[in-house]
């Protein structure tokens, strides 16, 4: 049986379906859930939670406040309980903003990008964490778009240095796209099983998508493709492993 | 307490003199001429009745301009350059006129046009693809950033109601401002300064675009002194949908649903307010016309529109826009008939009159019609979506339309009137500008002109509006707006997946106001063109090429105003029929005019026309930025001395010169070779030839820095006698300057035979240059850097 990821969509998540795509093509089985028909039973099925990128409840407010709310309201803390016993957490864009207000990851507030505007544009990403199941299939830098009002990664700056020793840190900036403290694109938790970044994997699931490819591109697999990739043969390794066990 | 009952008024009509009708169509603010008056008063005289304030209100909104295109279906006497001639309809003579005989040689091409929301065209076995857009001009005008907002929000719902719901997949955004320096002193009582609206409309397609998830993928701007008193926004939505779910059908017994935002007082007279012209009071007294915008509930109403699409639940469906529940309802239920309870409509406040609730274009709402026994699955979606569903009426069949609130009929009319308003009949006379050559400087100027240009606010980059936009959301985004090694190189055509076909569709715009001022037959040719050329540089077939029309006036009962308009809609009929590219919608805007003391200030004529292509093969997409070194510089079309209304020759403030014209049968011959070329693998990249001719094409070419660029001037198709400046800035039409490998050449002289082309120069080593040479003597030398970065921060002093 194929590894199992489960999409929340609120209304405003508006990556869903590239984000499903973009999991099937690297093997898993994927499902969209409208967030009203979530509950703490459909997590104990799933190998993967995903909150793909949007504009949750419109990020009125601000972003992923609502959305906050209306989890914990729902679901307590049944995500948390989920990366307890094991479960994967992956946030995308607003889904990274949204694990970053549950507490699901270290420290610090994605606030509004330093140039106070939104940014549409590819960036050049490192890979700090190549021990991450979501990284193990990328190289030291690569690229991936960005599309954010609110990307900009602030905490102290103890925590920040602390952050990028120890690899939570696990992606950052080339440049200076947003003004994010230590070029921080992306986290993971102590656990990593819970990841969150700004730029967005399932843009570049092949290699048609890249703004610079040569003509003639076929549809070849893209940074994205092995993001995805990367923890789908993780949860499907571990799963090996936790059969082997039992056979045992 | 609210009174439970319905809140209109009769309104006596059949004794009224002609004058006191006039004054009652001003009162009421319905925008209907003495003669629509006359003829409503004729009809309740054969009914023995007089109307309601509600029948009033539907009529005024289904004969509105906005709705009816009367202009556009007018009978007009036309004295032009060929004489005096009876144009019978400019729909059906130059829109309709090019597409029927398209539709009937190629029945598997076009799959329906001009009847529903927006037209279709096949993409695939399965999957048809169509593209919409609309003007919110006046809204925009008062309140940019809500205007815009509104105007995306409207297409975007005009794709999700065509055809069964089609999926918006991507948007299309292009305005017309004034200059972005004018002086303060010229922006007096209510306008807006043009860098306000420029802000606000940007601002409000940004927020409503990325928050739908509707990757904003290509447009223009245009700025011009023209547009001061008058902005023009357009705004369009291209969408895909199963070919099976194209036909829609009401049935009798079906449930009218609405679905969606509640209804209330905003956005009240819309479409007969801009059926008007707009003057100093319309900054407050139309402001209620503006409506307010939700992107987020239109998006939960999308995602259950389209969900409840995939589970066969829809019978109709058609989305509320200008006129509101009103026209919603008349388009669903004109034919077959029905009844509309207005008590059963969900409102965002009580105590709205009979005709506010039928009227109101409050937006984020789509009526469905459904079977009975689909109503709980419907309502069940409604839930998991967080949006609400409510049944607000029924198709009976007996083909009357009935409004009934609280028992009481507040409107009851036949649809067989309402749809027969009375025809217009106009006058309209042309005379072209009078011939006059651009007085050229000298040709040692050709380096500062080209640097002049290169930042000119029409012709420079649009990067911080482009990445305010999310154009890369839905992930199928494959040409961008801005590519090449550093993503800041302009394209073309923007490209998109098709998701789950393996095919593509390429978008393209065009719009050359400046042409119409000196010619507006030419313009009407050179904007197809320009549509048609952007896809075909992007790599889209030119057999599989459709067309939208988009024109804004001024005031049409002006025969001078409607005379430009009849030249630019012949020349557009005459270059779509030639290239076999079908127009599958459009829209009109008339009375984009604003009164001031000194008289009625006119917009320039605007024809927009938008490409909608196919691209079967991922191969076929092609870069704009050149790939390197070494490589030659082909030409494709053939160059003359056609500066009249282009980008040099308003530089150097003339109102002079030829406008490009086309020579439709060698041009589309040519883009079919070129094609062909693309086809088998020979292009490398390739950039359109237009605002600014070849020497801003070569530039913009050569931003991706990876090769220099010479290119000979004398080797130019058509270049001998001209000056070269000439052939450095001439805007002549179907031109693309492409990159091929030199062992390639064979194989391209054996495709390109007899079209006009030639190879004009090479990319080169070293630093990134660009050199033009004529007689061996060195025309232009710059470094393509400089000269990037005079182009990428062209809008940085005003956005």
């Amino acid at each position: 049986m194929r590894p199992h990821a489960l999409l929340l969509k609120f209304p405003g998540t508006n990556c869903d379906a590239e984000t499903a795509r973009a999991l099937q093509a690297a093997g898993f089985e994927a499902r969209i859930l409208p967030f009203p028909l979530a509950d703490r039973e459909q997590l104990a099925e799933t190998d993967l939670v995903v909150l793909a990128g949007g504009f949750s409840y419109g990020d009125y407010i601000m972003a992923a406040r609502l959305a906050q709310i209306e989890i914990e309201t729902r679901l307590g803390d049944a995500l948390h309980r989920f990366r307890d016993t094991g479960g994967h957490l992956l946030g995308i864009c607003n889904g990274f903003q949204i694990l970053m207000r549950l507490g699901l990851l270290p420290e610090g507030s994605l606030i509004e990008n330093r140039q106070g505007r939104f940014v549409c544009r590819w960036v050049r990403l490192r890979n700090r964490a190549p021990s991450s199941p979501f990284l193990s299939r990328l190289p030291e830098t690569f690229e991936l778009p960005i599309a954010h009002a609110e990307g900009r990664f602030v905490a102290a700056e103890a925590e920040v240095q602390r952050y990028l020793a120890d690899g939570r840190a696990a992606l950052t900036y080339e440049e200076d796209v947003n003004g994010s403290l230590g070029a921080i694109a992306g986290l993971q938790d102590e656990t990593g099983r819970v990841f969150g970044l700004m730029p967005h994997p399932e843009r570049f699931l092949t290699a048609l998508d890249h703004p610079d490819r040569p003509p003639g591109t076929g549809d070849g697999p893209g940074s994205g493709y092995a993001f995805f990739a990367g923890i789908h043969d993780h949860i499907q390794a571990g799963r090996a492993e936790t059969a082997g066990e039992a056979s045992r | 307490m609210t009174a439970r009952t319905a809140d209109f008024d009769t309104i006596p009509v059949r004794d009224l003199t002609p004058e006191d009708l006039t004054g009652l169509s001003e009162r009421m603010k319905l925008s209907l001429s003495g003669e629509d008056m006359l003829a409503i008063q004729a009809q309740f005289r054969d009914l023995a009745r007089d109307p309601t304030d509600v029948e009033l209100e539907v009529i005024a909104q289904t004969w509105s301009e906005h709705c009816k295109h009367r202009i556009f279906n007018a009978d007009i006497r036309h004295q032009g350059p060929r004489g005096a001639e009876r144009v019978d309809s400019l729909f059906k003579t130059f829109v309709r006129g090019v597409t029927e005989p398209i539709m009937e040689a190629r029945p598997d091409f076009v799959l329906s046009a001009f009847h529903d929301n927006a037209g279709f065209i096949r993409l695939d076995d399965d999957t048809a693809i169509c593209l919409k857009l609309e003007t919110h001009n006046h809204p925009s005008a008062i309140e940019p950033y809500a205007g815009a907002n509104t105007g995306l929000g409207g297409v975007i719902r005009d794709i999700l109601g065509a055809g069964k719901g089609a999926r918006p997949v991507a948007s299309l955004d292009v305005f017309c401002f004034g200059r972005p320096d004018t002086p303060p002193e010229q922006v007096t009582g209510d306008l807006i300064h043009p860098l306000g609206v420029f802000r606000g409309v940007v601002r409000g397609v940004r927020d409503y675009g990325n928050r739908m998830g509707i990757p904003t993928v290509g447009g223009a701007i245009q700025f011009a002194d023209g547009y001061l008193h008058n902005p023009l926004v357009f705004c369009g939505t291209a969408g895909t949908i199963p070919i099976a779910d194209i036909p829609k059908k009401v049935e009798p017994g079906m449930l009218v649903v609405a679905v969606g935002g509640r209804t209330g007082r905003d956005g009240l007279h819309g479409a007969t307010f801009s059926s008007a012209a707009l003057d100093t009071d319309s900054h407050e007294e139309d402001k209620g016309a503006v409506q307010i915008g939700n992107p987020i509930e239109e998006k939960k109403v999308t995602d259950m529109v389209l969900q409840a699409r995939a589970e066969g639940l829809i019978g109709f469906i058609t989305d509320c826009g200008a006129g509101g529940f009103s026209s919603a309802a008349g388009e669903m239920l004109s034919e077959l008939g029905g009844e509309i309870q207005l008590e059963n409509c969900p409102l965002k406040e009580p105590g709205l009159r009979s005709w506010e609730i039928f009227l109101s274009e409050s937006q984020e709402r789509m009526v469905l019609a459904i079977r009975h026994e689909h109503w709980n699955r419907v309502r069940e979606l409604a839930r998991i979506y967080e949006t609400e569903a409510t049944v607000i009426g029924r198709a009976t069949g007996d083909g009357r339309l009935r409004v009934v609130h609280h028992g009481q009929v507040v409107c009851d009319l036949d649809g067989g009137f309402l749809h027969e308003a009375p025809r217009k009949r106009l006058t309209s006379t042309y005379r072209p500008a009078r011939a006059a050559p651009v007085a050229l400087p000298d040709a040692g100027e050709a380096p500062a002109l080209l640097r002049a240009l290169l930042a000119d606010v029409n012709l420079c980059s649009r990067e911080p509006v482009i990445r305010e936009y999310d154009h890369e959301v839905q992930g199928n985004t494959v040409n961008k707006p801005l590519a090449g090694p550093d993503g800041r190189c302009p394209q073309d055509g923007a490209v998109i997946r098709v998701d789950g076909t393996g095919r593509f569709m390429a978008l393209g715009v065009s719009l050359l106001p400046s042409f119409g001022e000196r010619d507006a037959y030419r313009m009407g040719l050179s904007t197809v063109d320009e549509a048609v050329r952007q896809v075909v540089a992007a790599g889209a077939d030119p057999d599989q090429v459709a067309l939208l029309d988009n024109f804004c006036a001024g005031d049409p009962t002006q025969p001078d105003e409607l005379g430009k308009l009849v030249e630019t809609a012949r020349g557009m009929a005459e270059a779509a029929r030639a290239y076999g590219t079908p127009f599958i919608s459009g829209k009109d805007s008339f009375y984009n005019c604003y009164d001031t003391e000194q008289g009625t200030v006119n917009i320039p004529l605007t024809l927009l026309v938008s490409a909608l292509a196919r691209i079967d093969d991922p191969a076929w997409i092609t870069p704009a930025s050149l790939r390197g070194p070494g490589n030659l510089l082909v030409m494709l079309g053939a160059t003359a001395a056609e500066l009249g209304g282009s980008a040099l020759a308003r530089h150097l403030g003339q109102n002079a010169g030829t406008v490009p014209t086309l020579d439709p049968p060698t041009v589309r011959e040519a883009y079919r070779r070129f094609h062909q070329a693309v086809r088998q693998g020979l292009v490398q990249s390739a950039h359109d030839l237009s605002e600014g001719g070849l020497a801003v094409a070569a530039a913009e070419a050569g931003f991706s820095l990876r090769a220099g660029v010479e290119i000979d001037l004398d080797a130019v198709p058509g270049a001998r006698g001209l000056e070269a400046l000439e052939t450095l800035f001439s805007e002549s039409n179907g031109r693309i300057l492409f990159e091929v490998r030199p062992e390639d050449e064979a194989a391209l002289r054996e495709i390109l035979d007899d079209s006009p082309w030639a190879v004009v120069g090479r990319t080169t080593e070293g630093e990134a240059r660009l050199v033009f040479s004529r007689g061996g003597q060195t025309v232009l030398a710059d470094s393509l850097s400089d000269l990037k970065d005079a182009w990428t921060c062209g809008l940085t002093p005003y956005y």
